[in-house]
């Protein structure tokens, strides 16, 4: 089995010592550099893969041409040239097969739109039903994940969260009464806590963001509507820093009690680095 | 009572069967082929490519290399390369993106030492570290 | 009049009946329980935060060591969300291999569960046989993967092996084997007087209070909800299978025994109709070397022995993922547990626990 595993990785492509003079220490994280300099076959895969490689701190965009430094320019270059190509080809592809974030979808639709979703009607009852019941800014926006099943996706504002949880959970047509996942993310800007919401009687799903901003996050605690909320908003509190008002117990659940900082955020310091 | 006397007759039962425990470790037990046991390294191989060191899921490998000192060949030859058997998970990720084979698993996995310095594995170490290669031929 | 208070109890995170390091601490009155505070934490390890700076192939040894006693299902819900957002296709092969491993997992942890549940209540045969078996299952797994417990065996787009020579046969035999141990432990367990005693009746929630507090897996099956992931939301290729879900009725401790002995004699079936039917082909699909998951966000979710696993991936393009977040069946199952102490015996709290089966690993993450 080893020798078909090595045929496998033969296949895609060797590094017979392309690195740099540089760089003769082993080290991993500033090397993604090189790993998308030679991937001059990358395309063969199966896989979209949309390079939107987003300047990080130690990773560096390579559809851009970047300044040459090393023996191994040509091949960047190359490569460089071949990945932008693949990438707007790719990007052309996403298109067709519909893009999952809202702001972005019309802004890659560049020959037809998607073929509408078999869940958009379900979608587009279930916003009235909450518009109806608790006025037009509870539900900011709504999609269709299309790459997890076509889950419909709510964005719900956090003023109205409270109400729109009852609303979700009693509620004749929607009934979401079991809480499935329940948890926050940390992007740049603002801070989101994410709910998956099933109903058990009409066997549906759907997915709900609400949106906070990072100082002072706070959100309406759902504890009284789904008692499985509990030790979740705990977590999220403890590794994210979020507040849930009308908590019962709001209070570290992981971490140890005494512990300063939320681990979970982008900007989290570890105070005890390298030991 | 008649639940607890069944049980005990499965019981009494059990008791003339064959035993299934090993006699380890005065009798030595065979890993299979696959074992994933500490790595045994061939210096002659490596191209110095940083691949494991790259995949290593907790950064336990540290390899430095120079030029090869035959002026004809180009590449690298590796000077040194460690392992930290202390935070080796033995995953066997190194092994497999090795493109030249020069690292692999063993049947090794008796490792156990008096003091925390013997753990760190150079490379004359995982050099003679070659009985029980995994797809050799003991 | 005697002049009585009530009294803090630690059951502290060392002991031998908690099923790993995990706290509670009790206010008694007398031998009933008042209250119960569950105190997690002592085993966490950072897993979510560490994803964020490890490539997906990087991050499959460690979520084998979350769930340490089905590790083939942690590292198959990654790698399913994974290729959830990639949208792979993958060979036959591989599919049915996973199926075949998880199953296999799901019964050695079963069997696990047996014997040490077992154990606290206070039987010390059951748990030698039940690890003789698991013993057979993990001689299996070493020959497919090379470890025991930490098998980092799937990848994205498929599994790492493909099976030995002979290993078929091998898992031929241990199904024949199991089936008739079964019934050993059924004839030894099963019937016990004392068993009933401890069982029957203890630690009863309805099938509502297990759906609103999240419980999944045969918590929820046991009170009667009818809910299965494998069967109502299928994944990788458990449509072409033929399996019964055992329900409970009363949701106490003894529909749950029987629930899960049941569903051991279920994935033996399912093992068995998987070799039956095992493909030829390969076991990877053809992925670049340099995974890189399009961006989006998905939830994917499986049956895990435990329960409902799920993964949370929020991917922005790169090889490393955004935020990776794993639902853990033992840390929502375990929220229940202050409600069920209420008003209990002392001596009924371990087998309560263990009733819930958690895994320490799993709720701290």
């Amino acid at each position: 089995m080893t020798e078909k595993d090595r045929e496998k990785e033969k296949q895609h492509e060797t590094h017979p010592g392309g690195e740099p003079a540089g760089k003769t220490e082993s080290h991993k994280g500033g090397n993604d550099r090189f790993l998308r300099d030679n991937q001059p076959d990358e395309q063969k895969g199966a896989v979209q893969s949309q390079g939107k490689g987003e300047t990080d701190s130690d990773t560096v965009d390579s559809s851009d041409v970047k300044q040459p430094a090393d023996s191994a320019a040509k091949k960047a270059a190359a490569a460089a040239k071949a990945k932008a190509a693949a990438a707007a080809k790719a990007k052309a592809a996403g298109a067709a097969k519909g893009g999952s974030i809202p702001g972005r979808a019309s802004a890659k639709k560049k020959k037809e739109p998607p073929e509408p979703s078999p869940k958009q009607p379900v979608l587009d009852r279930w916003v009235r039903i909450i518009r109806g019941a608790l006025g037009e800014e509870a539900v900011e926006d709504a999609m269709i994940n299309r790459p997890n099943g076509h889950l419909p996706t709510l964005f719900i504002s956090k003023d109205r969260w409270l109400e729109a949880a009852r609303l979700l959970k009693e509620h004749e047509e929607l009934a979401f009464d079991y809480l499935q996942n329940l948890a926050g993310v940390d992007y740049e800007e603002h801070m989101e806590v994410v709910f998956h919401l099933f109903s058990m009687r009409h066997r549906h799903a759907v997915g709900v963001r609400v949106k906070t901003e990072r100082e002072n996050p706070e959100i309406p605690s759902v504890t009284c509507v789904w008692a499985g909320a509990d030790w979740n908003e705990r977590e999220v509190y403890d590794l994210l820093g979020i507040r849930f008002t009308g908590h019962p117990d709001l209070r570290r659940i992981l971490m140890p009690d005494d512990w300063v900082g939320h681990p979970l955020r982008k900007d989290y310091e570890p105070f005890d680095e390298g030991v | 009572m008649l639940g607890l006397l069944k049980g005990m007759g499965v019981t009494l039962k059990n008791m003339t069967k064959k035993k299934v425990t090993y006699k380890y470790p005065d009798e030595p037990v065979k890993m299979p082929e696959r074992f994933r046991g500490i790595q045994h390294f061939d210096p002659e191989k490596c191209i110095v490519c940083n691949q494991c060191a790259r995949v290593c899921p907790t950064d336990c490998i540290t390899l430095t290399g120079r030029k090869h000192p035959d002026p004809n060949k180009r590449g690298k030859i590796i000077d040194t390369y460690d392992i930290n058997f202390e935070i080796c998970i033995l995953c066997d990720l190194c092994t497999e993106v090795c493109p030249t084979e020069a690292i692999v698993m063993t049947r090794n996995f008796e490792l156990a030492a008096y003091s925390r310095d013997e753990l760190f594995k150079d490379m004359e170490w995982l050099h003679d570290n070659n009985t029980k290669i995994r797809g050799g031929s003991q | 009049m005697l002049r009585t208070e009530e009294m803090l109890l630690n059951v502290g995170p060392q002991h031998p009946s908690t099923h790993g390091v995990f706290r509670l601490v009790i206010t008694i009155d007398g031998e009933t329980i008042t209250e119960a505070k569950p105190v997690v934490g002592y085993l966490h390890r950072g897993t979510e935060k560490l994803a964020e700076d490890l490539t997906y192939t990087q991050i499959v040894p460690y979520t084998d060591r979350m769930d340490y006693l089905s590790a083939m299902t942690n590292n198959y819900i990654v790698v399913h969300a994974a290729e959830t957002l990639m949208e792979v296709e993958l060979p036959e092969r591989a599919e049915f291999l996973r199926v075949i491993v998880m199953e296999l997992n799901r019964i050695a942890s079963h069997l696990v569960w047996f014997g040490t549940y077992l154990l606290d209540i206070g039987a010390m045969s059951p748990f030698l046989l039940a690890f003789r078996e698991r013993e057979q299952i993990l001689d299996l797994f070493n020959d497919l993967c090379g470890a025991r417990l930490t098998y980092n065996y799937m990848r994205i787009g498929g599994v790492k092996w493909d099976v030995p020579e002979g290993w078929l046969d091998q898992v031929r035999a241990f199904i024949s084997n199991m089936r008739e141990k079964l019934k050993e432990y059924e004839d030894l367990v099963a019937g016990n007087e004392i068993f009933l005693n401890r069982t029957r009746g203890i630690g009863v929630y309805s099938a509502d209070e297990a759906i609103d507090y999240g419980l999944s897996g045969v918590n929820l099956r046991a009170a009667g909800v009818d809910w299965d992931l494998r069967r109502d939301r299928p994944y990788s290729v458990y449509d072409r299978f033929e399996f019964d879900v055992p329900v409970g009725k009363n949701g106490d401790l003894y529909d749950k025994f029987t629930c899960r002995m049941e569903e051991i004699r279920q994935s033996l079936r399912i093992v068995e109709q998987a070799v039956d039917q095992f493909p030829e082909g390969p076991v990877m699909a053809k992925v670049p070397r340099v995974i890189r998951v399009p961006e989006g966000e998905a939830y994917v979710q499986m049956e895990s022995p435990r329960g409902e696993l799920g993964c949370y991936l929020v991917s922005r393009g790169k090889d490393k993922p955004y935020r990776l977040k794993f639902r853990r069946p033992s840390f929502y199952n375990l929220q229940i547990l202050p409600r069920l102490l209420k008003g209990e015996n002392v001596a009924n709290l371990v087998a309560i626990l263990g009733g819930i089966d958690i895994v320490l690993g799993e709720v701290d993450a």
